[in-house]
Parts: structure tokens; C-alpha cells; sequence
């Protein structure tokens, strides 16, 4: 099977700090849901910033359908079809629904493709609808991430990165981000998640990595993951989670 | 009654002025978090620009307006490249930054004070002097002018930044730097962009302010605290905001400076500016605003 | 592992740092500001000779006054890390209060000084409980309004001379001695707002104040009182500057608002501190005699004050730009600090 992404030995960091990454790997297979386990400060959350150019990659690189992604800015890996969602969602706090919408599709020219793309995210999650004309500073936590991850959709990306899409939900609320996230994979865009609750995030996910002192420590199917008895006790909270 | 009305106008139209001059400051804060402490002195910048412009070809200052525009306009992007790249890169509020602002204000002051002297100057067109008699209220006419032109590039700025795909980006790039990079958007041309409006605005400012206020290199320094206090009050980033705040004030500093004294109308400016800051610390300065 | 004997490690983190303290009192030349300052005060001896030093004196003066308020400014500004632009008006008051009890009553400002610069510090104290609860730009900014509002204030004030100000008598001594005593006055003064600082920096205080600047609510979790550290560090950089300002009004032999209260003064401090490096001891000191010769340099060669504006403002935008821990904060980053200017 041919890679969609492929991260070999990153090194990388906040500012002039200590590097978070060190030599990290990663292999993303077109559409597969990809889950990243790790204890805190593993590097999870940084893994993804570095992909999407927030951080600067220090060593190693990152190939997307074979073209070096190093150095780029993010703007200009979104145009190539790598979306992020960090943990803070990227919301536009006093703009509407609808405009945040619209701001997904901001690199398309085609301002009626754009308008049809909008119409369609919104027919496809009706709370979004709903409340088109709402600002999206004033929505609820849940209503933010399910705009945050329809967003995504408008420019049909090649892959989506989502950084803790659970983090402040409620647990039926999470079961509705993970819905949305399977949708998604169906749609056939290749899913990149990093999630806190290990076991959860690996339960939806095909493909699982483990991540710790900003080292890949394990790569494989998400089963294989969960079943393997090192991993439960280290990082799955032992024989009570499984 | 009559009274009354008259001072309103004469509020009102200085608030015009002071709502572009202000415009600009807000504009630069709101996508880079810089407090351009140099705002006020490009304006001065601008109004020479205009004074120059009269004294040597008898050039009307509303026909050199644009020319200002453009000529500061330019400045403020070799400033961006020279100084302020680096500050507009890391998009937090940093006292260094504002001291930055605050060395590139006496330069520009010293410049300006070098060539120029530090003589007062003002350009005066047929209109600066005039005014127009409604029974007993009397408008008078540079200030109409300046305050009809100023709403006018201000309502532009304003279709620009709601309508055009690159005002959108500006005002995406204002509510979350970060999201708006992650979406396509290339913050740092947007950041350029914005100052070279801001300090364009600045000129705009300038070649009205030539025949509305007499003007000196050193002037500036009056300027910034009122301008502040227009920002501030109107919410920091907020081009809205900083108009309405202008004219509130200024009508209030109209009234102050006609019936307690002429001496402490330019006091309202500052008083409410103090004030403003210390009532409301977090609110208007604050950190960006936060989601959920 | 979890018989690892504690005792044996607290006795090498013991060692540890009565080693890092004997280096710093290796790396540190005490004799060296305390001989600066002998020479400085033997050198009015000059004027016995029969040529006329008054120049010397009044540079040296300058120079005092100004080591006084940057290193005043430096409590509030290097300690705490709160930018004030608005310090001149504690210049200010302190210059008008002591001004005009000298021009009413006769007493010296010189033995004013300290009461002036107490007056100076309760207004500090005030305006700092309101100014303080704001930081960062904002911070800044009210200062700016702050030295605005005075401005305004004395300008109009009638009893103070308004815009014109006050006319001071002149000291009653020879050409060649008139400047000696307020020689010696700001030099003390110098020498004293020096060690000050340095007891500050060293204190209880002190180091919450760095906390502050570091991380105010870090620093609040930690147990600090901020609120009551930063107002009480405003007080205290409003006292140096107010002394300041009491001593330069009577040698001037005039208080007038386009003295005390012009911007250049306030920038002045700002500039030597982050040229000689924020939050040091030995910072505001090389700062006020770069800034100084710098400012007399333009005079001497360009003549006219603006191009000293343009060349303040060139100075302090490289500074920032390129040396934004001054030159001691530099040195000392770099390991190459000299002994004698190690004075933290």
C-alpha cells in the first residue's frame, strides 16, 4: 500500500525550548483513521503541529504524496489538502456559523462552488443550520467542535488532523464528535487523531500509534494495539481499562 | 438651546476628524497586537505632506489626501520590513514592541523636526476659514469637509474589510491569527498589508488635520494619548468602536472645553483614557477573546 | 531505589550551592564602585587648582541624577516589569514640592530631598494602586495619559506659576564653588539609590518582584501578595525619582513644566535602563553615562535637540532590536560580564 504521509525522525520544538520531538515517525495510509496515544507532553499534540507547519521541523521531514512539506507555512499545507483542528478549534469567535463556514473555503475562487459547499455542510449537520446567523463565540462547547470539524469538509481535504476532539465534552456529546469523525472517514478523507482517552480514541480508529517522550514507540493495528499487555499497563491504565 | 446645538456640531465635527486619525491605529492593533505609538506622527507625516503640497503648487489638501495616503502608505511597509516583521510574527502583546513604536515615533518626530523646524503650520484653503451660517448656528466649513471626507474613507474601509475576500482575511486574521493561517490564509502579507493601510490611513489623516489643527513635529505627543483614549474606549481593534468612540468624546470634550474651560477640553481625552484602562483592565486590552 | 539516602543528597545540594555562592563572590569586585565613588568625591578638589573644572562638575552631576532615576525607574521597570513612561512626573513633584518650600521658606532642597521624594512615593503609592491593576500595553499607555494629565495640571495651576513656573534663588557662593554643593548632593544620592537597589534586588522583595515580572499569576499562586509588591515597588522608584527632581529644580534655579514634564525626560530613563540591561544593578549606571555623553555628543556636534530626538530614537530602536537585554544582561548572558561591573 502506497503512504499518504510519512514523518521519518522529526525533531522539533516550541520557540527556542527543548525538543518536545525527538526522531519521531509516522506512516499514514490513505483512508484509515489514524489514532496517537501517549502520556502527556509525549509530543502528540506537537506531532501535529509540526506536520501543519505551526513549528518548525528542526530534523527529519515530512512527505505528503511524495513532496517535502518541510519549511512550508500553513497556510500553505492547507492549500495541499492537510486540515488541522487543534485543541482550541480555530473558531473565529464573532464571526456567524455561516461565515466561519465560508472561511473553511477561504483558498477556493469559485465563490458558488463555495456557497454550494457551505449549503451542503450545513444540510449534512443541522444544528448548524439552525443557528447560521449565531456567532460562533457564543455556541456551546460541543456546537464549536461539531462547526470546528464540519468546517474541514467544505475543501474536501486529503487528510484531517484532530487534536483532542473530546477535550471538555461530555461523554454523549463525545460520542457525537466520534459519529462525525466517522462520517468523515467514510467520506473517504484519512482521519490523523490524537486523544487523551487512549482506549476510546484506539476503539474508533484502524490504525494506532504510540507516542512517548517524543519518540514513536509502536505503530500498528489499532487491535494489535489494544490487545498488546506492555501497552495496557503503561499506557491504557493497566488491566482495569482492558 | 441654540447654544447647545452649536457646541454639539462643533463636537461632532471634530469627531469626524479624530475618528480617521483614529481609525488606522485600530486597524494595526487589531491584526498584529501592535499599539503603534507612531500612528500620531505619520499622521503629522501626512499633514506635511499636504502643507508642502499647498505652499509650493497651490494644491488643494483634499486633492493631495490620496498622494499622502500612498507616500505613507509605502513608508509603512519599509517600516514593517525593517522593524516590525519579526513583532507581527509573534502576535503577542509585548511592552518591548510598544517601546519599539515609541523609538520609531522620535525618530520620525526628529526627522520631520530637522527638516521642517519646529515651526506650527497649517495649510489654508479658501474653506478652512469659511463657514456656513444656519440661522444662528454656524458650521464651520474645513471642519464639515474633514469630517464628510474622513466618514467617507472610513465607510470604505469598512465595505473593504466586510465584502472583499482580503478584508475578510484581515478580519479573520484580527478574531484568531492562528485559525486564520491554519485556513489558507497567509497571515504575514496580511499583517503587511493591514500596517501599510494603517499608516496609509495615517496620511489620509494627515492631509485633513493640515487644515483643521495647526501642526508640529512635536505635536504628536498630544495626539497619542487622545487617540488612545478613542482605541481603548472603543475596544481595542474595533474600527467601529474607535468612530463612535471619537465622536462621543469629542462632543463631550466640546462641552467641557464651552462651559468649564478651554484648557481642560483636551483633559476629557485623558481622564476618560486613564479611566477606561482602570475600570475596565481585562476588557478592552485584555487577551483575545477566548472560545467557550 | 527507595533507599536512596536523602541525606547524603541535601549535603551535596548544600555544597552545591556554597559553591555557586563563593564564584559569585569571586566573580564580584566590590572595591570597585567603592573607589569610583572616592574619586568622585575628591574630584570637586579640582577647582582648588586654577583652572575652572565646572564643566567636569556638571557633567558628573548630570550623569548622578540621572544613575538616580534610571536606577529608580529600574525597581518598577527591570524588577517588576512594568514600563513606565510617566516617571518624570514624580521628577515633577518631587521638583515642586521641595522648589517651592525653598521658594517660600528658604530651606534647602538638598535637605528637602528625602521629604520630597516621600511625597513623591505616597503619590506613587496612590497611583499605582490605580494604574497597576492593569499590565503589559495598557500599562504603558496609562502612564502616558498619566504625564499628560499633569502636564495639564501644572500647566494650569497658579500657585505653581503655571506654564511659566517658578523662579528659584541662586545659591549665594563663588562661580567656581556654586555647583559643588548640589555636586555632591546628587553623587550621594547616586551612590545611595545604588546600594539601595542592590539591597532590593537581594531581598525577600526583591525576588518577588522578579517573580511578578517572570509570571504575576504564577507568582499570586505562590503565596506573593502582587498587588501590594508592585505598588509597594512604585512607591519606592517614585521616591529616587522625586529626590531627583527636588535637588534639579534649585540647580536649575527654576521649576517649570517644560522641564520636569516633557517626554525626553521620561525616555531618558526608560533608555538607559534597557541599554544597560534591565533589571541590573550596573545597567542604569553604564546607561546613564552612554546616554549622557551620547546626548552631549549631538549637542556638541549637531547642535540642534532634534536630531537628538531622531538619534535617541535611533539608539533606543537598535537597542531593542538587537541588544534587548543591554549591555550588561548581554555580558553576563555571554559569560564575559568583567568583574568591576558585576555589581548584582
Amino acid at each position: 500500500m502506497t503512504e499518504l504521509l510519512t514523518v521519518t525522525g522529526i525533531t522539533a520544538g516550541y520557540g527556542d525550548g527543548p525538543a518536545i520531538l525527538d526522531g519521531a515517525h509516522l506512516t499514514v495510509e490513505p483512508g484509515k483513521v489514524h489514532c496517537i496515544i501517549g502520556p502527556n507532553g509525549a509530543g502528540k499534540s506537537t506531532l501535529l503541529k509540526a506536520i501543519c507547519g505551526m513549528l518548525k521541523i528542526r530534523k527529519g521531514e515530512v512527505r505528503f504524496k511524495g513532496e517535502r512539506l518541510n519549511g512550508l507555512r500553513p497556510d500553505q499545507i492547507y492549500r495541499k489538502g492537510i486540515v488541522f483542528v487543534p485543541q482550541e478549534r480555530a473558531l473565529f469567535p464573532k464571526m456567524s456559523v455561516r461565515e466561519n463556514l465560508r472561511m473553511g473555503g477561504f483558498i477556493m475562487d469559485d465563490a458558488h462552488e463555495l456557497d454550494r459547499r457551505v449549503e451542503e455542510v450545513m444540510e449534512r449537520f443541522p444544528i448548524l443550520k439552525e443557528r447560521a446567523h449565531q456567532k460562533a463565540g457564543t455556541m456551546s462547547g460541543g456546537q464549536q467542535q461539531t462547526l470546528a470539524m464540519a468546517r474541514t469538509m467544505i475543501i474536501k481535504p486529503d487528510i484531517v488532523m484532530l487534536d483532542e476532539p473530546s477535550l471538555g465534552l461530555a461523554p454523549k456529546i463525545v460520542k457525537e464528535m466520534f459519529e462525525i469523525m466517522a462520517m468523515m472517514a467514510k467520506d473517504g478523507i484519512t482521519i490523523l487523531l490524537v486523544e487523551q482517552n487512549a482506549l476510546m480514541g484506539l476503539k474508533h480508529a484502524d490504525w494506532g500509534v504510540v507516542l512517548d517522550l517524543g519518540r514513536t514507540l509502536f505503530e500498528g493495528p489499532a487491535a494489535e494495539v489494544l490487545g498488546d499487555p506492555r501497552i495496557q499497563e503503561l499506557y491504557l491504565g493497566g488491566k482495569r481499562a482492558a | 438651546m441654540a447654544h447647545t446645538l452649536q457646541i454639539l456640531i462643533l463636537g461632532l465635527a471634530l469627531g469626524g476628524v479624530f475618528a480617521l486619525m483614529g481609525a488606522g491605529l485600530s486597524l494595526v492593533f487589531g491584526v498584529m497586537r501592535i499599539v503603534n505609538l507612531a500612528h500620531p506622527v505619520m499622521i503629522i507625516g501626512g499633514a506635511y505632506v499636504a502643507y508642502w503640497g499647498f505652499r509650493l503648487w497651490g494644491v488643494d489638501p483634499l486633492v493631495t489626501l490620496p498622494i499622502a495616503a500612498v507616500i505613507l502608505a509605502a513608508v509603512g511597509v519599509i517600516l514593517y520590513k525593517v522593524v516590525f516583521e519579526k513583532e507581527a510574527k509573534a502576535a503577542t502583546y509585548s511592552e518591548m514592541t510598544v517601546l519599539l513604536t515609541f523609538a520609531v515615533a522620535m525618530i520620525i518626530e526628529g526627522a520631520l523636526g530637522t527638516a521642517f523646524s519646529n515651526t506650527q503650520r497649517v495649510t489654508s484653503p479658501d474653506y478652512a476659514t469659511d463657514a456656513i451660517f444656519i440661522g444662528d448656528i454656524f458650521i464651520p466649513t474645513g471642519q464639515l469637509y474633514a469630517g464628510i471626507v474622513s466618514l467617507v474613507i472610513i465607510s470604505g474601509l469598512a465595505l473593504f474589510l466586510k465584502y472583499s475576500r482580503f478584508g475578510y482575511a484581515i478580519r479573520a486574521t484580527t478574531q484568531n491569527r492562528d485559525a486564520a493561517s491554519l485556513l489558507g490564509v497567509n497571515v504575514n502579507l496580511v499583517s503587511m498589508v493591514s500596517f501599510a493601510i494603517g499608516v496609509g490611513l495615517a496620511g489620509a489623516a494627515g492631509a485633513l488635520v493640515s487644515f483643521v489643527f495647526s501642526f508640529f513635529p512635536a505635536k504628536h505627543w498630544e495626539w497619542i494619548a487622545i487617540l488612545m483614549s478613542l482605541v481603548v474606549l472603543g475596544g481595542m481593534g474595533s474600527i467601529l468602536g474607535t468612530v463612535v468612540a471619537a465622536f462621543l468624546l469629542s462632543v463631550i470634550a466640546a462641552f467641557v472645553g464651552a462651559y468649564v474651560g478651554a484648557t481642560w477640553s483636551t483633559m476629557t481625552f485623558f481622564l476618560a483614557l486613564f479611566l477606561i484602562l482602570i475600570v475596565r483592565p481585562q476588557g478592552l486590552f485584555g487577551d483575545k477573546p477566548e472560545l467557550a | 531505589m527507595a533507599s536512596m539516602d536523602q541525606s547524603a543528597v541535601l549535603e551535596a545540594r548544600r555544597l552545591y550551592n556554597a559553591r555557586l555562592a563563593l564564584k559569585a563572590d569571586k566573580t564580584r569586585a566590590v572595591w570597585f564602585p567603592i573607589a569610583v565613588l572616592a574619586v568622585l568625591l575628591a574630584l570637586p578638589l579640582l577647582q582648588l587648582t586654577s583652572s575652572n573644572y565646572n564643566y567636569v562638575l556638571h557633567l558628573v552631576l548630570y550623569t548622578a541624577s540621572y544613575v538616580v532615576m534610571a536606577s529608580g525607574w529600574n525597581i518598577l521597570g527591570g524588577f517588576a516589569g512594568y514600563i513606565s513612561l510617566g516617571h518624570n512626573v514624580f521628577f515633577a513633584i518631587g521638583g515642586y514640592f521641595a522648589g517651592m518650600i525653598y521658594a517660600r521658606y528658604g530651606v534647602s532642597t538638598i535637605i528637602l530631598a528625602p521629604l520630597a521624594g516621600l511625597v513623591a512615593a505616597v503619590v506613587g503609592y496612590v497611583i499605582g494602586r490605580i494604574t497597576l491593576k492593569v499590565r503589559g500595553p495598557s500599562f504603558i499607555i496609562s502612564s502616558l495619559a498619566l504625564v499628560m494629565i499633569f502636564r495639564i495640571l501644572f500647566d494650569n495651576w497658579d500657585f505653581v506659576g503655571g506654564a511659566a513656573g517658578v523662579s528659584l534663588p541662586a545659591i549665594d557662593l563663588p562661580v567656581k564653588w556654586a555647583k559643588v554643593p548640589y555636586y555632591y548632593a546628587f553623587v550621594v544620592m547616586a551612590a545611595v539609590t545604588v546600594y539601595a537597589t542592590y539591597r532590593i534586588k537581594h531581598s525577600k522583595f526583591g525576588l518577588g518582584l522578579r517573580a511578578i515580572s517572570k509570571d504575576e499569576i504564577k507568582a499570586e499562586s505562590a503565596g506573593i501578595d502582587t498587588r501590594f509588591y508592585k505598588t509597594l515597588a512604585f512607591a519606592m522608584s517614585a521616591f529616587f525619582v522625586g529626590m531627583a527632581g527636588a535637588v534639579w529644580g534649585e540647580y536649575l534655579t527654576y521649576i517649570r513644566p517644560n522641564i520636569f514634564l516633557i517626554i525626553l525626560v521620561s525616555v531618558n530613563m526608560v533608555l538607559m535602563c534597557i541599554l544597560g540591561g534591565k533589571g541590573t544593578i550596573a545597567g542604569p549606571v553604564i546607561g546613564a553615562i552612554l546616554i549622557v555623553a551620547f546626548n552631549e555628543a549631538c549637542v556638541i556636534f549637531f547642535g540642534g535637540s532634534e536630531i537628538n530626538i531622531l538619534a535617541t530614537g535611533l539608539v533606543m530602536a537598535l537597542a531593542l532590536m538587537f541588544f534587548p537585554l543591554g549591555i550588561i544582561g548581554s555580558l553576563a548572558r555571554s559569560g564575559r560580564l568583567p568583574r568591576i561591573l558585576n555589581w548584582d
